[in-house]
């Protein structure tokens, strides 16, 4: 049988701390949710397969110490991102004025290329909600990013989420991607019919449910 | 790999020298595609190449052996290799230049696209990659990179994890053999039996050409079937055919076969394959076409000498939906009396028939490997125990049943001699062996055989049922007649929607098993509070590291960005990296000392104690640790300048005038409201204190003193203005000597040591140079040496002598901004003996 391709993608999490970045992680990758906040000291990593387009997609989603303290350090990890979720907490105005400089450290020392989601987090904490959707919305316009209310908690539009910004890194690459594929000839075509026959449909269900843009 | 670590030494080939260097290039601004290549970036003197190294471990292990050669170079300065073999090569080298700078043209037009301009670069330079491929891997492509090497530097700085280690995450062709093997275990949840007929058929045509339509045996269905399997034997007896596998007959049969195939459908014809006379021909319905894959063909000779080809088999395999069919036609040893040749021939067949497959790295396919077996030919099986008349008798009487009880294949079958879990249908016609040729009469020569069932089908899977299993006497070409069976298969189709479901779920468990091998550890602790750090005290902290992950790991303390090491140079993690076994620990002394190169950034406040370690795990997580902690300022580390202007223990000053202080050193305390003191007077404390009690001491200077009292010394100088000092008069004498080794810039500025050297003959010109020094400084070089005199005077007693005091004092006073030699030292002593001899000012 032929020989798969496979992509790997790294993603990164990004936000001040308590934000909710590794419980969207590991709802995203165990469907897990733990409540209790303890706070990330470093970089942990997970991986996740997704199937895109009929291509088998890795992607290492890298959580981040959110506290300012280690900033300087978890800087040099962006520069090694195809793709970025600046994350806030919907309860929290202030990690919602904090994206802007998140945002900027982003420009600065990630790839150019790297492609860029706004996540507001906590979407089902209604009662405590001080940023508005159309906060988000427009925060996410300016920058040209897409956006998402998520909850880790409910599960709402966690998978999304993921599969938007792993879609766009894969569409932002994907001349480099078909000439892989050209040069992997036919024998790739062979093995995708036969292994990811009916798969070609395997990205998200309803494109566009929740997505605010 | 033509070259390995063994056979040869690296250093032999590569010229590694100063020079050249290796780097992997990041490729963080591109898509990172695992399984492609490891893009290196090769340079050597003003030559750059950039190579891709296929992904795998050959070319990690030639990447780690280039690395090793290159840290042993640097390490020895022997004479470095001249590397003549690769002279020869040099031709060949500027070749590749121009045609790369063709390609570079190329690529600036294509922008970004370097991958096909690699694909390229290789075809239309041959000679010049070859090279490159001497000593990478063959499937290496080069070109010419045109970035500075700045941009080289820039993007090979050391990160935690790089690019290579996150391509020796657990590699992905085992992922894919997993999920393979997973697929295929669960194959039940999502595929389903659908029945399809397969039109199997074998004729010994007995060298003959066609002279009849095939009709009467290819279109005998009612219905067309999905699959026509027509197997022929002795298609051709000519030597010609035997000698050279080359027959017109091919063509002929073919043709007549098509023509013959059922009329009510179209056919597409998949795969002939053919072994001297032996030929296979498989004809799919047009609609299943599309799902057919995988089609291989292949022969195995088992005629003279075991080998050639007047014997043997021909087969097909393919894949249709999901299931894996082989077809094997057959011809086996003749003779009534073979049958166990004709058993061997079947073991041959079946050990020696072997299909490739597409991946390479998978083994070839045997027979037995497949879902379905159809196995079709002349089997050469006879009637044995029985002769002409009762044979002929039992076929008159249609008596097939017990004359079958004496068919050798049936008897061997039983016996589990030969085509163990074959099945074959009960036989309803008389033997197909042999007649006249143009006749339905038997053998009339004078050999006059017996008649007999030589040419069979049979089968071997589950879902098989036949529909039919008979002769066709109306073919009278051969002296055998064509055999057919139709057999309804039931093959494995994939329902779409429960393939993806399974093989998401599958893919989630691996996803799942791999996080979980994801090195990870508990750490005892993430903040480490060094309370009171003293100049020369040691402190030390337990972390410990239990490994709580499914795997051993590997930690090492990692580089920050723009640091030089993993850690401030006051602190050091003891072991720095190491090795844990599952479920082990280990513990980790985090040891925070300060000496004379840390304490004056630390005195003056320019640094903290204070600093965050990176502990990284080979192939996975990186955990902050983070160390604070308060020091306690000390004369010792402090410069003289400073401490002249503190008129209070050093300790009762605020961070603030500490740092206002350390600010204005060099400048003579412009704004300094009060006078400066003449010397330190930690310096005179302990100097005065050697003047009172140790003038006499024996070996004073010359004994060490003890580390506690040290420590005490240290607290009084640095908290209070004691009358006395405590501790023995040794422990004072080395108190004096490591505050004048810590001073920053010592007794005797850098900037005149040079200067004291030249002139270390001369006695006024050496007064000199001490009247130039800055007063605070020239102030204490005075005050010292008038104390050593005083000690000199009392020689009797202490023991101590100029040239003693001048090796000692010297080397403190007159300290090399670089490293000292013999020389060197012996004219420091030289200057500084000048100032001790009695009656010097």
């Amino acid at each position: 049988m032929a020989k798969q391709y496979d992509v790997l993608f790294r993603l990164l999490l990004l936000g001040d701390s308590g934000v909710g970045k590794t419980c969207l992680l590991c709802r995203f990758t165990d469907n897990e949710f733990h409540p209790s906040h303890i706070s990330t000291i470093g970089v942990d990593f997970k991986m996740k397969t997704l199937v895109i387009d009929g291509i088998k997609v890795r992607i290492q989603i890298w959580d981040t110490a959110g506290q300012e303290r280690y900033q300087t350090i978890t800087k040099q990890y962006y520069r090694r991102a195809q793709g970025i979720f600046l994350v806030y907490d919907i309860t929290s105005e202030r990690s919602f004025q904090h994206i802007m400089k998140w945002a900027s450290d982003v420009d600065e020392y990630a790839p150019e290329k790297v492609r860029k989601i706004l996540v507001g987090n906590k979407s089902d904490d209604v009662d405590k909600r001080q940023v508005a959707t159309e906060q988000g919305i427009k925060l996410a316009k300016a920058y040209g990013m897409d956006f998402f209310e998520t909850s880790a908690f409910t599960n709402q539009n966690i998978a999304e989420t993921f599969t938007r910004l792993a879609e766009q890194v894969l569409a932002a690459n994907k001349k480099d991607l078909d000439l892989l594929r050209m040069s992997n000839n036919d024998e790739i075509n062979l093995a995708a019919l036969e292994e990811e026959e009916g798969l070609c449909d395997g990205a998200p269900g309803d494109q566009g449910k929740g997505c605010w843009c | 790999m033509a070259i390995t670590a063994d056979d040869v030494s690296l250093e032999d080939i590569i010229p590694i020298s100063l020079d050249f260097a290796v780097v992997e290039v990041s490729s963080s601004e591109e898509l990172a595609v695992v399984g492609a290549d490891t893009k290196m970036k090769v340079s050597y003197q003003e030559e750059e190449l950039e190579l891709r190294l296929p992904f795998g471990s050959h070319s990690r292990l030639f990447l780690s052996e280039v690395n090793r050669v290159w840290s042993d170079v640097c390490k020895t300065t022997t004479q470095a290799p001249k590397f003549e073999w690769i002279s020869k090569y040099h031709k060949a080298t500027r070749g590749l230049g121009t045609t790369v700078n063709k390609l570079n043209q190329h690529q600036k037009k294509e922008k970004s696209s370097d991958k096909k301009g690699t694909i390229e670069g290789e075809k239309g330079s041959n000679s010049g990659t070859h090279k490159s491929k001497a000593y990478s891997s063959p499937e290496s492509q080069s070109i010419f990179s045109r970035e500075d090497r700045n941009d080289l530097v820039r993007s090979s700085s050391h990160t935690p994890s790089n690019k290579a280690q996150i391509l020796a995450m657990p590699q992905f062709g085992l992922r894919d053999n997993l999920i393979r093997c997973e697929l295929l275990k669960n194959e039940d949840l999502y595929t389903y039996p659908e029945d399809f007929s397969f039109f199997l058929g074998t004729y010994n045509v007995n060298g003959q050409t066609p002279k009849e339509s095939l009709s009467p045996w290819l279109s005998c269905t009612l219905n067309p079937p999905d699959m026509y399997c027509i197997g022929f034997q002795e298609l051709d007896l000519s030597k010609e055919a035997f000698f050279f596998n080359d027959t017109p007959k091919e063509l002929e049969w073919t043709k007549a076969v098509s023509q013959a195939l059922h009329p009510d459908a179209k056919y597409a014809l998949v795969k002939l394959v053919r072994l001297v006379g032996i030929m296979l021909i498989f004809y799919v319905k047009k609609e299943h076409a599309e799902f057919i894959s995988d089609v291989e063909a292949e022969t195995v000779g088992t005629g003279i000498m075991g080998r050639m080809g007047n014997k043997g088999a021909v087969a097909v395999r393919f894949r249709f939906h999901n299931s894996d069919i082989c077809v094997v036609n057959s011809h086996l040893a003749a003779h009534i009396e073979e049958y166990e040749r004709r058993n061997q021939d079947y073991k041959e067949i079946c050990s020696r028939l072997q299909f490739r497959q597409l991946d390479p790295s998978q083994p070839p396919l045997t027979i037995m490997k497949h879902d379905v077996i159809l196995w079709i030919g002349d089997l050469n099986y006879r009637i044995s125990e029985l002769d002409v008349s009762n044979v002929k008798e039992l076929i008159g009487k249609k008596d097939f049943e017990t004359l079958h009880s004496y068919d050798q294949l049936k008897r061997q079958i039983d016996e589990e001699a030969v085509f163990v879990g074959f099945a074959e249908g009960d036989i309803d016609f008389q033997p197909t062996y042999k007649y006249d040729t143009g006749s339905d009469k038997w053998d009339t020569s004078e050999k006059c055989r017996v008649p007999a069932w030589c040419d069979r089908i049979l089968w071997r899977g589950k879902n098989i049922v036949q529909q039919h299993y008979q002769s066709h006497m109306a073919l009278k070409t051969s002296d055998h007649k064509p055999v057919s069976s139709l057999l309804v298969i039931g093959i494995k189709k994939v329902n779409a929607e429960a393939y993806k479901k399974t093989f998401e779920e599958i893919v989630r468990n691996i996803d799942k098993m791999e996080n979980e091998c994801i090195p990870s550890v508990t750490l005892s602790k993430r903040e480490f509070h060094f309370k009171d750090v003293k100049y020369m005290q040691h402190h030390a902290e337990t972390l410990s590291l239990v490994n709580d992950g499914q795997v051993p790991c590997q930690f090492e303390f990692i580089q920050k960005p723009n640091e030089p090491t993993y850690c401030k140079p006051w602190l050091t993690a003891n072991p720095s990296k190491g090795f844990i076994a599952k479920g082990g620990s280990v513990d980790i002394e985090l040891e925070v000392f300060v000496n004379r190169s840390t304490a004056p950034e630390l005195n003056s406040g320019k640094e903290q104690i204070e600093d965050i370690l990176v502990l990284h795990l080979e192939r996975g997580k990186d955990y902050f640790i983070s160390v604070i902690g308060n020091y306690l300022p000390s004369c010792y580390g402090s410069s003289i300048h400073s401490l002249c202007q503190l008129r209070e223990p050093i300790q009762d000053m605020s961070q603030e005038t500490l740092r206002e202080v350390a600010k204005m050193s060099g400048g003579e305390n412009a704004v300094n409201t009060e006078k400066p003191l003449d010397i330190p007077k930690e310096l005179w404390m302990m100097v005065d204190h050697l003047f009172r009690n140790a003038l006499k001491q024996e070996d004073i200077f010359q004994q060490p003193g003890l580390r506690s009292e040290f420590a005490e010394i240290r607290d009084c100088l640095d908290t209070g203005i004691p009358d006395s000092l405590p501790g023995s008069n040794h422990s004072v004498a080395e108190a004096l000597l490591l505050f004048l080794d810590a001073l920053p810039e010592p007794v005797v500025p850098y900037s005149f040591y040079q200067q004291c050297l030249e002139i270390c003959s001369n006695a006024s010109q050496c007064e000199k140079v001490i009247s130039m020094l800055p007063q605070c400084h020239k102030n204490v070089f005075n005050y010292l040496a008038a104390f050593l005199r005083e000690l000199l005077k009392n020689s009797a007693s202490n023991r101590l002598d100029v040239n003693i005091l001048a090796t000692i004092f010297a080397s403190l006073l007159l300290r090399s901004p670089t490293k000292q030699d013999l020389a060197e030292k012996r004219k420091t002593q030289e200057f500084f003996q000048h100032f001790l001899a009695q009656g010097s000012s």
